[in-house]
């Protein structure tokens, strides 16, 4: 079952030759997703050290992509229900008494695959950190009052703190939905609004009964905790069921033929994009390490190195940043490094523009494209490869030099079937050539079939704008290079191949209703 | 090996030692070197045991507090930016190259008070980053055109902030609160002073020279470093920056003799949001007031507050409640924020925190609550302490307001003192009707 769904994903996207070309990366997913009800067994990831602090992330493959087909945000609010609730001895205000003095929380996060419950305590606290902990996840409360609590909640982060007050992680989830339409990843890990107030208390309950075992379990810890106090853990683990691992339903991927968009029409200052297409270069794949080089170079996570952001914002002015990506990266906006264990089979590969005023909207799309394009074109300069390659063999040790960075890459290298994270990209980049990168972006880049997001006001007219080829000519507060200006002539007529037909404008009251 | 086994034996027993029934006594657990260099810039540097990596935070004691020209708002935060537009000796393009060869994360913010430059980067790479940070301190060159287009991306900053309807309330907080101190402006300035920007390229030269000078500046490094090394270092690269002479005068705040409102319409919908804020005093380590008051925060607003559990957890009115206590060069606003459900719910929620308020200055806290909160602030500030970067970022919070790490000891000295008549004491003092100022934001068709 697995297999065939699998193989249609990859059919839909690639087209049967391309599905045989790339039978390495199949085969290697095939495993992981066949292995997993073979070992119906917890994982256990440790990492002892004599810090006084000990942290601990304990990952369920139990997320979005798991949800009821007519039931989305059963995942997210089962996670709720237990991270942010009370449990069958403590009410919620008796559990966040008690982890008060002690300045422990449990963080929640919820993806397509993975749902992440995670915190530290300091070694002083273990004991009572745990105690509350291990009864929030293993036996939890059910009341209808925390139900009710977490549903609004739930509601008002999709209505209120995404849909009207952050436009660019609104343009990116919409680019999520849209690109993988048809697919359990399609809807957001929320669910949508109208959804959460139809699930019930036992929905949530069954879900947890279902996908909660032991077979889905990765548990991770970190720090200065005795080793006795792990094996209690784990004993205390055991208790839930074994469970018979992760497989995704079956639904083919609906093939992106040619570049479409959707505008999300709300009364906003300027116009926020983001664009992009499903991918298979993931962590696990061969190619991964050639493909990390070839993003970062085009567009590093909020750094000034990127072409991306060199053209755009720094020769240009056009906006405060843009950036790339070959794996989703949520709340861009508020931090500098990517959360761990949102670990996914199917990633896409992304091009976010920060907002632009709008009579610049259609050049600054045009650039992003434009730049994509001489990427799939002329590949990586020289220079660019081994200044990029430089750079992320050490950027990677900043990446997980936190404790809970380090607990959360390690879960993922297992689930993706890789070894230590840091070693395993060092290693490959060591050995990586310009023409690996290269053959890479041939292979899972293109400047086409691309779906393009905005999020802007006058949706109609930024439509026309967009489905029309007219030029779109760039005048600046200062003089330019030539070179600036030699360039502009060639962007502010770069086909964008957009036909009306293929643009839809969406009121943003109905996104994630 | 040896060496820093030891080493972690004595972070373990002295970490367990502050929370342990012995009278706690630092907070900040590690040893650090603070060093002064004749020309006034001061160097904090801390050891820790966090293998191969070193953070530096350069803090310029220059916010938008020091904004104090009108039409030149944001001029701090610009400079945020301009630093990145490069030296002779190091153009842009350069100076990105090397980070990049390095492997470096670096970024800057801007604050209310201070402008903090952060480079996060292996520990064979230290003499790299100082050398090329002292040059771009000391002599950074831009041209108007570039200066031009940097001043779009902070438009383009503004611009991606505008989404959210907290800009806008922050901006009409601190306008209402404030007739004549810089904290009338926020930290990204007003938006027709930044649309203006591109016209001020002669005004930015001076700001630079007025503020890039050595004694505004603390470099602080953090991580798998020896403080000798680093001295030398910022010895070689930084030792002939000149002192300036420049000091603004802030202008003061007359004391505020009546309480204020104000109202925010939001274009799109949003849940209302009801703001209370009350003028407080500046930071302070030798008196009680900001440990006090940021014991206060907790006790009446955190989660565990019966407030929060009231209209969060059992009524379900509101779903976030919060309270913020400033930390600042000078007195600024002591903030309470509640977003509330159903429009007309305001009124009601609005009153449960007058009433909770009254309450503070009427009643004594309970003493096993303040003990609750003292734990809560200290495990806090032991649990972020687990890289170099935060460590660092955490002193680059206090270093801009009192140029030592001394002061988070003295700080949580405070907050062990207080007692429940202190927090009556500062809940008296001001949390009071003439210090207040509310404002709320409501989406379209909501009731004011």
């Amino acid at each position: 079952m697995t297999r065939r769904f699998v193989q249609r994903f990859l059919r839909s996207r690639l087209g049967n030759r391309a599905a045989t070309k790339r039978s390495g990366a199949l085969g290697a997913l095939l495993f992981l997703l066949t292995a997993l009800p073979a070992l119906a067994q917890m994982r256990v990831i440790s990492l002892p050290s004599r810090s006084p602090l000990v942290t601990l992330r304990i990952v369920f493959i139990a997320g979005s992509a798991s949800d009821p087909q007519d039931k989305p945000g059963t995942a997210y609010l089962t996670a709720m229900m237990l991270g942010r609730a009370g449990t069958k001895d403590l009410t919620y205000r008796q559990v966040v008494d008690a982890m008060f003095p002690m300045a422990s929380s449990v963080n929640v996060q919820v993806d397509k695959e993975m749902v992440t419950f995670s915190g530290a305590t300091h070694t002083d606290n273990l004991e009572a950190y745990y105690k509350l902990l291990r009864a929030m996840l293993l036996d939890p409360g059910w009341r209808a009052d925390d139900f009710q609590r977490v549903k609004d909640d739930a509601i008002n982060f999709l209505r209120v703190n995404l849909r009207a007050n952050n436009d660019e992680e609104l343009g990116k989830e919409v680019l999520e939905q849209e690109t993988f339409q048809g697919t359990p990843y399609q809807h957001y890990s929320a669910g949508t609004a109208s959804s959460l107030q139809k699930i019930t208390l036992d929905d949530v309950q069954q879900f947890y009964r279902m996908h909660y075992s032991q077979a889905n379990l990765y548990l991770g810890i970190a720090g200065g905790y005795p080793q006795p106090f792990l094996e209690r853990v784990k004993k205390d683990f055991r208790s839930l069921p074994e469970g018979g691992g992760f497989r995704p339903r079956e639904n083919p991927l609906a093939l992106i033929r040619q570049n479409r968009a959707v505008i999300v029409d709300k009364d906003t200052r300027s116009v926020a994009f983001s664009l992009g297409f499903p991918t298979l270069g993931m962590r696990s794949s061969p190619d991964y390490a050639a493909l990390l080089v070839a993003n970062s170079y085009l567009g590093q996570h909020r750094s000034s190195n990127g072409r991306l952001f060199d053209r755009m914002r720094e020769k240009r002015g056009l906006n405060y940043g843009d950036y790339s990506y070959i794996e989703y990266f949520p709340r861009g906006m508020f931090q500098f490094e990517p959360s761990p264990n949102l670990a996914r089979h199917f990633q896409t590969f992304q091009i976010w523009i920060r907002p632009v005023e709008p009579p610049t909207a259609k050049f600054a799309l045009r650039l992003a494209l434009y730049e994509l394009d001489k990427l799939c074109r002329e590949g990586i300069p020289e220079e660019g490869f081994e200044h990029t390659r430089d750079f992320l063999s050490k950027y990677v040790n900043i990446l997980t030099s936190t404790k809970t960075a380090e607990l959360g890459y390690a879960i993922d290298s297992l689930y993706y079937g890789i070894p230590n994270y840091n070693q395993y990209l060092k290693m490959h980049l060591e050995k990586l050539t310009r023409d690996d990168v290269n053959r890479a972006i041939k292979r899972y880049l293109r400047p086409d079939r691309l779906v393009i997001v905005a999020v802007s006001k006058n949706g109609e007219d930024l439509k026309k704008q967009l489905a029309s080829d007219a030029v779109s000519p760039m005048t600046y507060n200062s003089p330019k290079p030539a070179e600036i200006t030699e360039e502009d002539k060639v962007v502010e007529k770069f086909p964008l191949h957009l036909a009306a037909g293929e643009v839809r404008v969406e009121p943003v009251d109905q996104v994630f209703e | 090996m040896k060496e820093m086994l030891f080493k972690l034996f004595v972070a373990v027993s002295f970490a367990a030692l502050l929370f342990g029934a012995d009278a706690p006594r630092k907070v900040f657990p590690y040893a650090y070197t603070q060093e002064d260099l004749p020309n006034g810039l001061r160097v904090v540097t801390v050891p820790t045991d966090f293998p191969n990596i070193v953070a530096t935070y350069i803090v310029v004691q220059t916010g938008s507090r020091n904004e104090v020209e009108s039409g030149h708002t944001g001029f701090a935060h610009l400079f945020e930016h301009l630093m990145s537009r490069g030296t002779e000796k190091y153009p842009p393009e350069h100076y990105d190259a090397i980070l990049k060869q390095i492997g470096a994360s670096s970024n800057a913010f801007t604050t209310d008070d201070f402008t903090c430059y952060h480079t996060t980067f292996s520990k064979e790479d230290l003499e790299t980053v100082l050398a090329m940070e002292a040059d771009r301190f000391q002599t950074l060159k831009y041209a108007e055109p570039e200066f031009k287009t940097e001043t779009l991306a902070v438009l383009g900053e503004y611009n991606k902030n505008s989404a959210s309807p907290f800009l806008k309330l922050n901006e009409q907080i601190a306008d209402t609160a404030f007739e004549r101190h810089t904290y009338k402006h926020t930290t990204m300035g007003f938006l027709k002073d930044i649309q203006d920007m591109p016209n001020q390229y002669e005004y930015s030269l001076r700001f630079f020279d007025r503020y890039y000078r050595p004694e505004y500046t603390t470099i602080i490094v953090v991580g798998d470093v020896k403080p000798k090394a680093v001295r030398e270092l910022v010895d070689k690269y930084w030792g002939a920056w000149k002192h300036g002479t420049y000091q603004p005068e802030i202008p003061r705040e007359p004391v505020q003799d009546a309480p204020r409102t104000s109202h925010v319409d939001w274009p799109t919908p949003t849940l209302p949001i009801l703001t209370i804020s009350y003028k407080v005093p500046a930071y302070t380590d030798t008196a009680k007031d900001t440990a006090a008051l940021e014991a206060l925060s907790f006790l009446a607003f955190s989660p565990t507050s019966e407030l929060y559990q009231k209209l969060v957890i059992q009524e379900q009115k509101v779903d976030q409640l919060s309270a913020n206590n400033p930390f600042n060069v000078d007195p600024n606003l002591f903030g309470i924020l509640a977003r509330v459900k159903k429009p007309g719910d305001m009124d009601y929620v609005r009153e449960q925190i007058l009433s909770t308020v009254k309450t503070l200055r009427d009643t004594p806290v309970d003493a096993a609550r303040l003990d609750a909160v003292r734990k809560h602030l200290r495990y806090q500030l032991a649990l972020t302490m687990d890289n170099s970067d935060t460590i660092a970022n955490i002193l680059s919070r206090y270093v801009a307001l009192r140029r030592s790490p001394d002061t988070i000891d003295k700080l949580y000295a405070q907050l062990a003192q207080l007692t429940p008549a202190d927090i009556q004491a500062a809940a008296t003092k001001y949390l009071i009707e003439n210090g207040r100022t509310i404002v709320t934001l409501t989406g379209p068709g909501s009731a004011k």
